[in-house]
């Protein structure tokens, strides 16, 4: 059950600590880059949890549960679902159908430029889903009879 | 694509998950997998499904491991012998007539890449077509799974958040002794009901967890028996994911 926690050899912390942030900054380029090469929410999502999930496996736990709490998996995931679908109820307000969002008009913004707004929306919006279910799964595992 | 080498990546992937299969120590079958992983994203990729190849090689090849490495430390490291070889009579035959059904029907499939197969007739010529115009995205899969096809992709995050609250909400609860009584058969009609129960409001508690342990009708049936090799069949296995 010991999952969590730190690692006993240095070398595993310090090259897990170096390498996470860049890990979960290279999630947030695919999630943001998906309108031009390959990625995008699913990916990008995973790579973030993985730079989540790094520090806790081989960092001091008041550290890696302080850069990333235990409520922000059930968080994320919530807020990223709830994104996607407020993306989708906004056109219904204009009218039209669900998850339309060319529908939606912003001056100064041809109907195309609102998709691909709408496509960056709807990105991050499952990037946030991923890494929370990810995150939370991970955590529930790990859990220990203690802090439950 | 080139031919050479993907037989030689599917002759590793078919090793890797043979070896997989026989390995008794379960770390060694979860680092296996992950290989076989990485090399279904390498095949993925030699036939330009990139962003297939790095959904499969961060989920399969990344979180996938840790996840099943966090079940094993919570379980057990090493899988029980077989309980009986003579299974085996049954299963194999089974496999090799389902493989034999699976290569007999792919001789149906149309080549990849074939322009007059089905799947390039239909309405994909539109969004390929119209794609760039319609939403600025020259990544026609973004396109797709984000516009077009949103619909889908809302369904697909919906299963992923709501398996990820099961699976905490299932093993969140592991350890405890169960509350509830066993009610063995009395799943069926009645287990939503509660309707003599408000006379005795002290019980409705109990009443409650119980209504809340029914729907699978298998929480109550495991729980006490032996909970370690349930836990990490309830874990829903992001490999799942289409």
């Amino acid at each position: 059950m010991m999952m969590t926690g730190a690692y006993p050899s240095v070398v595993v912390r310090v090259t897990c600590a170096l390498l996470s942030p860049f890990i979960a900054m290279f999630g947030l380029y695919v999630i943001a880059h998906g309108h031009y090469g390959p990625g995008g929410g699913f990916a990008g999502g995973v790579f973030v949890a993985v730079g989540a999930i790094l520090p806790r496996l081989t960092l001091p736990e008041e550290l890696s549960y302080r850069i990333f709490p235990r409520w922000i998996g059930p968080a994320a995931g919530g807020v990223g679902l709830l994104l996607f679908l407020l993306v989708g109820l906004a056109p219904m307000l204009v009218g039209a159908e669900f998850l339309d969002y060319g529908a939606v008009e912003i001056p100064g913004m041809a109907a195309s430029r609102v998709r691909y707004l709408g496509i960056l929306i709807v990105e991050v919006g499952v990037g946030l889903a991923v890494f929370g279910a990810m995150l939370m799964i991970f955590d529930v595992l790990t859990l220990r009879d203690d802090d439950a | 694509m080139i031919v050479a080498l993907d037989v030689i990546l599917f002759l590793i992937l078919l090793a890797t998950a043979v070896l997989a299969l026989q390995v008794k120590d379960l770390l060694a079958a979860v680092s296996l997998l992950a290989g076989y992983s990485l090399f279904a994203a390498l095949l993925f990729a030699g036939v330009s499904a990139v962003d297939v190849a790095l959904v499969e090689a961060a989920l399969g090849a990344g979180v996938t491991g840790v996840l099943f490495i966090a079940a094993i430390l919570a379980t057990a490291r090493r899988s029980d012998a077989p309980s009986d070889r003579r299974r085996r009579l049954v299963v194999l035959p089974l496999i090799v007539a389902f493989v034999a059904m699976m290569l007999f029907a792919s001789t149906g499939l149309p080549d990849r890449g074939d322009p007059e197969a089905p799947a390039q007739l239909g309405v994909s010529q539109t969004y390929l077509a119209d794609s760039l115009a319609d939403t600025e995205t020259p990544n026609v899969v973004t396109s797709l799974l984000a516009d077009y096809r949103s619909l889908d992709t809302l369904g697909e995050t919906m299963v992923i958040v709501t398996a990820a609250l099961s699976a905490a909400l299932v093993l969140a609860r592991r350890g405890e002794v169960p509350a509830w009584p066993q009610r063995r058969g009395g799943t069926d009609p009645g287990g939503g009901g509660g309707g003599p129960d408000p006379d005795a409001p002290d019980r409705a508690p109990e009443a409650g967890s119980a209504a809340l342990a029914d729907p699978g009708g298998h929480v109550a049936a495991w729980s006490p028996t032996g909970e370690s090799p349930t836990e990490t069949d309830n874990e829903p296995d992001p490999e799942e994911r289409p």
